[in-house]
């Protein structure tokens, strides 16, 4: 009999604020450790928080973003337990008054088309440290830098039906988050995190079945394959007539499989309550919607209106809105003068391999437009192109015209009637046998005859123009 | 209400607030004696309402995102039990690796 | 007269308080006076507070003194910021003289639970002064200051400052900022102000009032506390007695001292209302809920991992050393209020404790504003229900000694402003009468105060 998969994802990420959540400490990555640290974030006596309003601003736009409704009223809480890097002893959250609630994201499900899964809260938090713990033999080391850092976290609904679901919906996820410029959302240096929840049924059952939690997601392709491991675990106990305890998990991506880190009776007892330091937060409804209105188009409407406005695929579309960086160029490029269709390709194409690998696109939009022209008018020849646009010129704006670069490079097509029958001669008087041979009737030299002057050409000649002045050459005498 | 040793210790486990055994019988009783104090709050009828009181402002005030230098007169290495290279340090504890 | 005169008077008057056995004072020296009264000399101008020496209780951070709050788990620990109070009491001139005793982290009524010792009262070493500013208390009684800072978070200056005889100010909440206050019940706590007069008391607490940054539960939508001059008659003015805090067992002399304080009243023109504030009688035990639930969170960063006293126990590892350092640096009446603010959080009894005592904590700020709002100007009632108790009488049993905050504490849960006036003495130890004043309506009281304190004799026996 066949078993169901519930998924729900717990998602962390880091607010793109300058400072920390309640304090002036720096919130940046990667400085000596303990240096980004006041009072506040090391919880000396006396210190008290005060939130940063671009936190709270930049959460608001992700709640946004994903269609949750901001509450004019929220509360912070302090969430209590003992842990080397909670300066406090507590982390100051947000518990059962939230900033936001209610909210969905639409995406391409691999089993199911296109699906919502349900955003039940938005709430913002404090980041705790980072522990080492193998500088030190015998010690762990302590690094509140990260402390206080801002956070939003992000709980969906159980909506998610397989690990390859949960992949996807991660994949949209940031894709608006990152739109939105609410975090850069890099699970590499831990601006996104994710805490999994999975259960299993019975197909058909309508009751959800006893869920555990798999922490130490690193990528979301580890994501995947937790879950897999741990929906295989599962169902393995339940096809044995065994029950599944509520836990938390663990995942090894070394070994790809999960082990128990605590039960439910050994789980926290957090403690919540209002934190006696902060006053409600209280969002007017004026601001609120200035926040929805400042917000950027996200990717789907975006897609959409590529679609519709430029005549694309949506394939083409999607894989133009796949960044928002990406769906910019295109447009830009499209603004500077190009046909949308050969923008579109030369984005997902060319341009693609140094943004993959620079982060950047580096020729400026104007300039693969000219290009684009220069293509169209035969000036360059499709393969001559790739080689101006993969000049260093193109991204130099001093640099003149592309023409003037292509012709630099001696990468224009010579399309003029006279210059190619020099070159169609100087090819026919240097194989006479192959002349003899078309004439005979081995139309099919015609290749032959316009590859070399191509190669005699240095490749310059238009070959659209080679060939009617080789037939007239080869018929003529 | 009766709260018995196992309870007291549960609390002060959570508290990570180490109880000496002697200590404990005394402890427990006095423990005991303040719940049953505020107890009294129960023949306050459950259904009684008032606004939420809130202690000072109403709506939190909100702090520009700048960054402003350290405030502190001396380092941490200054008033931390042990500290090196930058790092406070604590012993070490093989479950801790794994939160 | 120079602040360097001045320091080296207030050297010899805090050296004497220290023969006495007063152990009022934890850190000071005269070095430090000195240094403090060179500060002040070589400033331009004189500031509102020139060369005012003013005690602070040792949970107020300060960066030239250690900061124990009378706790082992502090012993030594010396603060790398100073408390906005501080600050701008300094900027006014004043000199900090030194850091005073009190009950561990400010959980007692009697400086008795203090990790260096109880404190003395003044007039009778054998009683104490009240706390859990006592250290403060005493010292003003005893004349080596003429202010201190304490600090309220259920009437620990208010009831010193009536044990002691001195005049206790506690500003509304919000009133003063608690930034480098080390925290104890935040949505309580409150640094409060002793006096030898209530002119001395005012003008240290408008110096320090007024919004924080660093502290977002100042209020910046409320007008500045400005000194006002001691009313000449209180014609109009109109005096709430709330039934509740006169119970028919209230001590004689306690009652005389307040039946001189009406008469006063009366005699300057005010008139006398009887009113009910039935919620009352739950400020204690709603106050040991919240108060305690809210230490509990507020004392978990001792946990001897970035600063303050390490002990590591058997077991060597991180949760052995969270228990034997916070076990054994923290004393007795710390680690009930800590266990007990655990436990009304945790599971299952969150609705029962926790979320019941916030529902009595705004019925009994209710019936504040509905008195008010009903055209009583101040409210009357004794600060404390005895004299200043014997040492060791309560220290046995936590609920008798909470119950020494029962007229004090329900002002902290409602957030006002109030003061303890001395009123005259019974049997040679002073009684305190309590004004209490609605939200930010400092001035009223502070005014109201000084009137009463030209017309009582603070050191004549009531009966």
């Amino acid at each position: 009999m066949a078993w169901e998969t519930v998924i729900g994802l717990e998602v962390h990420v880091q607010l793109l604020t300058r400072s920390k959540m309640f304090c002036a400490c720096s919130a940046a990555f990667g400085d000596p450790p303990n240096t980004n640290v006041c009072p506040v974030c090391l919880g000396l006596p006396g210190a008290l928080p005060v939130p940063n309003g671009q936190a709270i601003r930049l959460a608001t736009r992700a709640a946004l973003a994903l269609g949750c409704t901001v509450q004019p009223r929220s509360v912070f809480a302090r969430k209590n337990y003992f842990y080397p890097d909670l300066p406090k002893g507590y982390q100051i959250s947000q518990f059962d008054e939230p900033l936001a609630l209610s909210g969905a994201v639409e995406f391409e499900s691999p089993e199911r088309g296109r699906i919502r899964c349900g955003v039940t809260r938005l709430h913002v938090e404090e980041d705790a440290g980072k522990l080492i713990h193998d500088r030190f033999p015998g010690k762990t080391a302590v690094d509140l830098n990260r402390a206080g850092t801002p956070l939003a976290e992000i709980v969906s609904e159980p909506d998610l039906r397989s690990p390859a679901e949960a992949r996807a919906y991660l994949t949209t996820l940031k894709q608006i988050l990152v739109y939105a410029e609410v975090s850069d959302c890099s699970m590499e240096q831990g601006s996104l995190r994710v805490d999994a929840n999975l259960s299993v049924r019975r197909s058909g059952d309508p009751n959800l079945g006893t869920k555990c939690e798999v922490k130490n997601l690193n990528s979301f392709a580890n994501v995947e394959r937790a879950l897999e491991a741990e929906r295989d675990r599962q169902v393995a106990l339940r096809e044995g007539g065994q029950r599944i305890v509520q836990s938390t998990l663990l995942f090894n991506a070394g070994t790809g499989q999960v082990k128990l880190l605590r039960s439910k009776e050994e789980s926290h007892d957090y403690r919540y309550f209002p934190d006696p330091d902060l006053p409600p937060l209280v969002l007017g409804k004026a601001w609120i919607d200035e926040q929805r209105g400042a917000l950027p188009e996200l990717p789907e409407a975006k897609r959409d209106r590529l679609v519709a406005r430029y005549g694309l695929t949506a394939y083409a579309a999607g894989e133009l809105t796949r960044e928002r960086a990406i769906a910019d160029y295109f447009e830009a490029v499209v603004a500077a003068g190009a046909d949308a269709r050969h923008a579109a390709s030369w984005v997902t194409g060319d341009a693609m391999t140094g943004y993959n690998e620079t982060g950047r696109f580096a020729v400026l939009p104007v300039r693969l437009a000219e290009l684009i022209a220069l293509v169209a008018e035969n000036v360059v020849s499709n393969q001559a192109a790739k080689k101006v646009f993969a000049s260093p010129r193109m991204a130099d704006p001093s640099a003149g015209s592309t023409r003037a670069i292509a012709e630099a490079l001696g990468l224009t097509q010579v399309s003029d009637t006279g210059a190619l029958a020099g070159w169609v001669d100087e090819v026919l008087t240097a194989n006479p046998k192959e002349v003899e041979r078309y004439r005979a009737g081995e139309a099919k030299l015609i290749g032959f005859f316009v590859g070399q002057v191509m190669k005699r050409s240095q490749g310059k000649a238009d070959p659209k123009g080679v060939q009617p002045v080789l037939v007239e050459r080869l018929n003529g005498k | 209400m009766n709260i018995g040793p196992d309870g007291v210790l549960h609390v002060a486990k959570l508290a990570e607030i180490g109880v000496d055994e002697q200590e404990l019988p005394k402890l427990v009783e006095q423990f005991n004696r303040i719940v049953d104090y505020v107890a009294q709050l129960d023949d306050v009828p459950s259904d009684t309402k008032a606004a939420p009181f809130v202690a000072g402002p109403t709506a939190t005030p909100l702090r520009e995102d700048v960054v402003g230098p350290v405030p502190l007169a001396r380092p941490p290495a200054a008033f931390a039990p042990e500290f090196a290279d930058g790092f406070f340090l604590v012993p070490r504890h093989g479950a801790m690796e794994d939160l | 007269m120079t602040a360097a005169a001045v320091a080296r008077e207030t050297g010899i008057r805090l050296a004497k308080a220290d023969a006495d056995g007063l152990n009022a004072t934890l850190h000071w020296s005269q070095a430090a006076l000195d240094a403090e009264a060179a500060r002040v000399d070589a400033r331009p101008a004189r500031g509102a507070l020139h060369a005012t020496p003013i005690a602070v209780k040792d949970n107020i951070v300060t960066t030239d003194a250690p900061t124990t709050c009378a706790s082992r788990i502090l012993d030594g620990y010396v603060s790398p910021y100073e408390a906005t109070a501080v600050v701008r009491l300094r900027a006014a001139g004043a000199i900090m003289a030194c850091k005073t005793n009190l009950d561990e982290f400010a959980m007692g009524s009697s400086t008795e639970h203090s990790a260096y010792g109880r404190v003395k009262h003044p007039l009778d070493p054998s009683r104490v002064p009240g706390g859990s500013s006592g250290g403060s208390a005493a010292l003003v009684a005893a004349g080596a200051v003429p202010v201190a800072l304490g600090s309220e978070t259920g009437g620990s200056v208010r009831q010193p400052a009536s044990f002691c005889g001195v005049v206790g100010v506690k500003p509304s909440y919000g009133r003063v900022s608690r930034f480098g206050l080390v925290a104890f019940g935040s949505s309580l706590d409150c640094i409060s102000v002793f006096g030898r007069t209530v002119d001395d008391a005012a003008r240290v607490l408008e110096t320090m009032s007024g919004p924080d940054p660093l502290d977002a539960t100042t209020r910046a939508d409320r007008p500045p506390l400005a000194a006002s001059a001691a009313r000449a008659d209180l014609k109009g003015l109109r005096i709430g007695l709330p039934k509740e805090y006169f119970p028919a067992d209230l001590h004689g002399g306690v009652r005389a001292g307040l039946d001189r304080t009406i008469k006063a009243l009366r005699s300057l023109g005010a008139d006398i209302k009887d009113v009910s504030l039935p919620y009352s009688k739950y400020a204690v035990p709603t106050y040991y809920i919240i108060a305690p639930a809210e230490a509990a969170a507020n004392l978990a960063r001792y946990d001897g991992v970035r600063y303050g006293r390490r002990k590591v126990g058997p077991d060597g590892d991180i949760r052995s050393l969270y228990r034997a350092t916070r076990g054994e640096g923290f004393g007795p009446e710390v680690r009930r209020r800590i266990l007990i603010g655990t436990y009304v959080l945790s599971a299952g009894y969150y609705d029962a404790y926790y979320r019941k005592a916030q529902t009595v904590r705004a019925l009994i700020a209710r019936d504040f504003q509905r008195a008010f709002a009903g055209g009583i100007d101040l409210l009357l009632t004794p600060t404390t229900p005895t004299p200043p108790f014997k040492a060791g009488e309560k220290t046995d049993d936590p609920v008798q000694m909470y119950l020494a905050d029962i007229f004090v504490c329900p002002v902290n849960l409602a957030g006002l402003p109030a003061l303890s006036l001395p009123v005259g003495r019974d049997g040679g130890l002073p009684i305190g009468a309590q004004l209490i004043a609605p939200d930010f309506e400092e001035a009223r009281m502070l005014s109201v105060a000084g009137a009463l304190e030209r017309v009582l004799r603070p050191t004549e026996e009531v009966r």
